[in-house]
């Protein structure tokens, strides 16, 4: 089964570089976000998935929801999606974007988990250092994860930095 | 002696002092489907082909399909508890399995764990599954023997070490007793043999084990067992893991015995991984790349020289080659060898020992077809005295072939036509040998030269395996200095023809024959 991230690439390449082109990439990340949060409503998900619902009727839903909220150019990318029976890919494409906006603007968002809430000063070591490992600039979230007992876990996309004390006990168990 | 609580503790304690505590850096991925074995996972965008990945629960994995933005993984081992969302790491290594001298003797599963209950196996080497075979320059060509202890095969079909040869045949026609007897001859050559049971019943793998017990043959043997009710992943991969404890052998300078049983089922195997991991089918729903899963197993049975084997053991081993001798074995289905396996492995090998169902029927056992089993390294590989007393049974058997329609008029026929006839009635009496008594070179020359000396032509053809082990006996008893001193050089000059001549003319006079 091809992957919704495949089938979502094509779309979020083709709005990534229209938006570098008009120097636009701020305002279509909102929007993509917007339709984003749009596309979770469970309602608006059975009308989507109905096939008994035209087209037509269909971009209009839309444009009637999303009217001020969007701008012009995305309001012509929901016309392509709908057109193209891929609206369910949006919260996809709208990952997709923001990963080629970080790629892009050299920063890289991380998410820093932690197992009690760590101070400004702290964030801003973690930082710091990280930046120096992946060489780009970093965007961190703070999450407060109790189960790691103490330390803290970075994930950056797919690789993750573990100095947690479970992640230390998993490897003495595997070890002994 | 036992420890004492505390003095567990204390070990636990040094233990954990010495840990070293490093911070992990790796990467994940996510579960997104698990079907029949095969799982898919989101993300992990350095997994490399082959490498193992690590599930919850302690359990691998092999990334065999790398897409865009997933990978296909098969799973090694239980699957029962992985979910949709579990976390999967990379590992960094390609799949390997330890080998070494310390696996002799033991009996391990695909992975190399051992399954025989004589407790863990420790060795310092490991090596990974998938290598790629010796170049052409590392080689050099096949010239010594190895001995199966078969008659029929050594004289005719010999195979030397390094020479991959293939055994196939209908089920139940003897193909494993060649195998084990094969092994069980090894004994005291100081080739180390490995036995890959693929797909097979527990029960045979268990009886294997036995015979080569009983025989004083598991010390030079691993078996490597992958039984019927393990996962495809695992019949899969264990003729590589077989080869990658071959090859230990092979790049240290000495030689070892390889043998496939059977090779077929792995390339069932590998059809379910391919048609689960959704690969297009190709002839036989086989996927495209199942020539390749078994020529590149094949290739790494080979001969290198000298000056690989230096290199390979960073110079401590000089002047000697080691070699890799690998014996497939193939099912047919009602004797097709033009099947698309078959052929393709035909193809690869140097020769193969045809084993026909009739001949088996008949009371031929070895069942083996002369006339379409060819050994494509041939003489080189035979001893001197084998290679000049063989000669004569094959011939001897070709012009029989030839004949055999007409046997059955046996007394309406001229003289010589008779003769041939009646001389290769009895040389395919000779070629009959019983399970698990392999013979020695020395036995074998007694036996081809009182073939090719007319000795047998004024037996009965019921009688001439009676006269057979009744002279051995005899050589055993009376010659022993004489067969001795054939099997420490395997030469043949006058000298020894004389011995042997002799010897068997002084049996025949002194029993009632």
């Amino acid at each position: 089964m091809t992957e919704l991230s495949t089938l979502a690439r094509p779309y979020a390449q083709a709005a990534f570089k229209r938006a570098k082109e008009v120097g636009a990439a701020g305002v279509w990340s909102d929007s993509l976000a917007f339709l984003a949060q749009v596309m979770q409503d469970k309602a608006l998900q059975a009308v989507v998935d109905n096939p008994r619902v035209e087209k037509e009727r269909l971009l209009q839903l839309m444009l009637d929801i999303s009217k001020g909220y969007i701008h012009d150019e995305a309001e012509n990318f929901l016309k392509i999606l709908i057109e193209n029976d891929r609206l369910n890919l949006i919260p996809q494409i709208s990952v997709l974007y923001e990963q080629y906006k970080a790629e892009d603007e050299g920063y890289i968002n991380v998410d820093l988990y932690s197992a009690y809430p760590i101070t400004k000063d702290e964030q801003k070591k973690f930082v710091t250092s990280l930046e120096k490992l992946l060489s780009k600039k970093v965007n961190a979230t703070v999450k407060v994860d109790k189960t790691l007992i103490g330390g803290i876990v970075a994930k950056a996309g797919d690789k993750v930095i573990d100095s947690s004390i479970s992640g230390q006990l998993h490897q003495l168990e595997k070890r002994l | 002696m036992q420890l004492n609580p505390s003095e567990i503790s204390d070990l636990i304690k040094k233990k954990i002092e010495s840990f070293d505590i490093s911070v992990e850096a790796h990467t994940e991925g996510t579960v997104v489907s698990v079907t029949d074995g095969i799982v898919r996972v989101h993300g992990l965008s350095e997994a490399m082909q082959g490498e193992m990945l690590e599930f919850p629960g302690g359990s691998y994995g092999m990334a065999l399909n790398l897409e865009r933005d997933s990978v296909g993984v098969v799973m090694l081992g239980a699957y029962q508890h992985i979910t949709e969302g579990d976390t999967v790491k990379c590992t960094g290594r390609i799949l390997e399995v330890p080998v070494g001298e310390a696996l002799l003797g033991r009996v391990v599963d695909a992975l190399g764990n051992p399954i025989d209950g004589k407790g863990s196996i420790e060795t310092e080497h490991s090596s990974p599954i998938e290598k790629i075979a010796p170049g052409v320059i590392a080689r050099q060509s096949v010239d010594q023997p190895v001995q199966i202890g078969l008659k029929s095969i050594d004289s005719m079909i010999p195979v030397g070490r390094g020479q991959r040869e293939l055994i196939i045949g209908d089920r139940q026609t003897g193909k494993t007793a060649i195998a084990v007897d094969a092994i069980i001859n090894q004994k005291g050559t100081g080739i180390k043999c490995i036995y890959v049971a693929i797909g097979q019943k527990r029960s045979s793998i268990a009886n294997v084990v036995r015979k080569l017990e009983e025989h004083g043959a598991m010390e030079h043997t691993i078996i490597v067992s992958a039984s019927a009710s393990e996962s495809a992943a695992l019949q899969f991969i264990a003729p590589y893991t077989g080869c990658a404890m071959g090859e230990y052998f092979r790049d240290i300078g000495e030689d070892a015995l390889i043998i496939y049983d059977d090779l077929t089922k792995q390339a069932w195997a590998y059809r379910q991984i391919s048609l689960l991991l959704r690969r297009p089918p190709g002839r036989e729903a086989y996927p495209g790349d199942v020539f390749y899963i078994h020529s590149r197993l094949l290739e790494r049975a080979a001969r290198i020289n000298a000056a690989e084997v230096e290199k390979l053991t960073d110079g401590k081993v000089k002047g000697k080659t080691g070699s890799l001798t690998a014996l497939p074995i193939i099912e047919t289905q009602g004797g097709d060898v033009s099947a698309f396996v078959p052929t393709n492995v035909i193809s690869i090998t140097d020769g193969q020992i045809f084993l026909e169902t009739d001949l088996f029927n008949a009371g031929i056992r070895p069942a083996v077809n002369a006339g379409l089993s060819v050994s494509r390294v041939g003489g080189a590989a035979q001893t001197k005295i084998i290679k000049k007393l063989g000669g004569g049974i094959r011939l001897d058997l070709a012009q029989y072939r030839e004949l055999a329609a007409f046997a059955q008029f046996a007394s309406d026929l001229d003289e010589s036509t008779r003769k041939q006839i009646e001389r290769g009635q009895r040389v395919t009496e000779l070629m009959k040998q019983d399970q698990y008594s392999p013979m020695s070179v020395a036995e074998m020359a007694v036996s081809l030269y009182a073939a090719n000396e007319g000795f047998l032509d004024d037996l009965e053809v019921e009688k001439v395996r009676d006269f057979e082990s009744a002279l051995q006996a005899y050589m055993k008893s009376e010659h022993a200095d004489l067969l001795a001193k054939i099997n420490e050089t395997g030469d043949y000059n006058a000298d020894i023809e004389k011995g042997i001549r002799s010897a068997i003319e002084d049996f025949i006079k002194n029993n009632t024959w």
